[in-house]
């Protein structure tokens, strides 16, 4: 009796859309980005309001040891010694856009001395839209 | 006769091409960071030499103190209160400015509850939205009392 030889499948995995995926996956990264202008660690306070705060904006971030940091949204924050330096940078900032919002990152331990300082220096150098960053309150916190 | 040429195969090489496309993802993956970018408005008002007088009776004036505690006008009072005391006396005048002032050592997310609970007044059942100030130090020993 003769038998009919077996017909040998080559192994293979279709990847072909793989790279379809994968690119799409790309896109949502690339679209959602936002490089991180400040990352100074903080404990922020909880609002029940929360409202999007636009890109590029300049963060003015206080630590927990009443440390203040500067960025104007494009480069990375930096370390200041007195609320006089925000108003200088803020002042400059606003030279180049009137427009531009300023987003101010405190802890929420801090002093409001501290933050009043910031806020007042803000006001004299003109920012007009600013914005304080907080994180959700839920109805667990009471 | 039958020729047997070795024909090379007439595909596209995209094996690669994923691996690329992974690489990328992984780039954007650790760099892209899911952080908190939503807040509160606060927006300023301009910074005026000559502000117009507000006088002491026409204001609401909260004051927080250190350890969280508020006074509404000399009297103690607690954060879900506030808007019920207000709702009357905004009613007769919806403009009546509603000033924050915390003390100097108050821990700043106290101030931010209190600001974040009016700027609910809306949901609570007023007209309008209330005429909140908070003004800086500065502010306090040039122009007020």
């Amino acid at each position: 009796m003769k038998l009919k030889a077996t017909i040998e499948h080559k192994p293979n995995i279709p990847t072909a859309s793989m790279a379809d995926i994968a690119f799409l996956l790309i896109i949502f990264f690339m679209l959602t980005i936002t490089f991180e202008v400040d990352k100074t660690q903080v404990q922020l306070p909880k609002t029940t309001l929360r409202y999007e705060i636009p890109k590029q904006s300049a963060y003015v971030s206080i630590d927990p040891n009443g440390r203040i940091r500067v960025s104007d949204g494009n480069e990375q924050s930096a370390l200041v010694s007195a609320a006089d330096e925000v108003l200088s940078m803020a002042a400059g900032v606003i030279a180049m856009d009137p427009q531009k919002v300023f987003v101010v990152k405190s802890d929420g331990d801090v002093q409001w001395e501290k933050v009043d300082e910031v806020i007042d220096a803000l006001k004299r150098a003109k920012v007009r839209d600013v914005y304080l960053l907080s994180d959700q309150r839920t109805v667990t916190d009471g | 006769m039958r020729l047997d040429r070795d024909r090379p195969d007439d595909e596209i090489p995209t094996s690669s091409m994923a691996d690329i496309a992974f690489l990328l993802i992984v780039f954007f993956m650790i760099t892209t960071t899911f952080t908190a970018t939503r807040g509160l408005d606060f927006a300023l008002p301009e910074d005026d030499d000559d502000p117009p007088v507000v006088e002491k009776e026409e204001s609401v004036l909260i004051e927080i103190l250190p350890t969280g505690e508020l006074i509404v006008d000399q009297d103690p009072m607690r954060l879900h209160e506030i808007i019920p005391y207000l709702k009357p006396k905004l009613e007769r005048n919806p403009k009546k400015p509603v000033i924050i002032r915390p003390d100097t050592a108050t821990p700043y997310r106290y101030m931010v509850e209190v600001y974040d609970e009016l700027r609910q007044g809306e949901d609570h059942g007023l007209a309008e939205p209330i005429n909140i100030s908070v003004p800086t130090q500065r502010e306090i020993q040039s122009f007020w009392y």
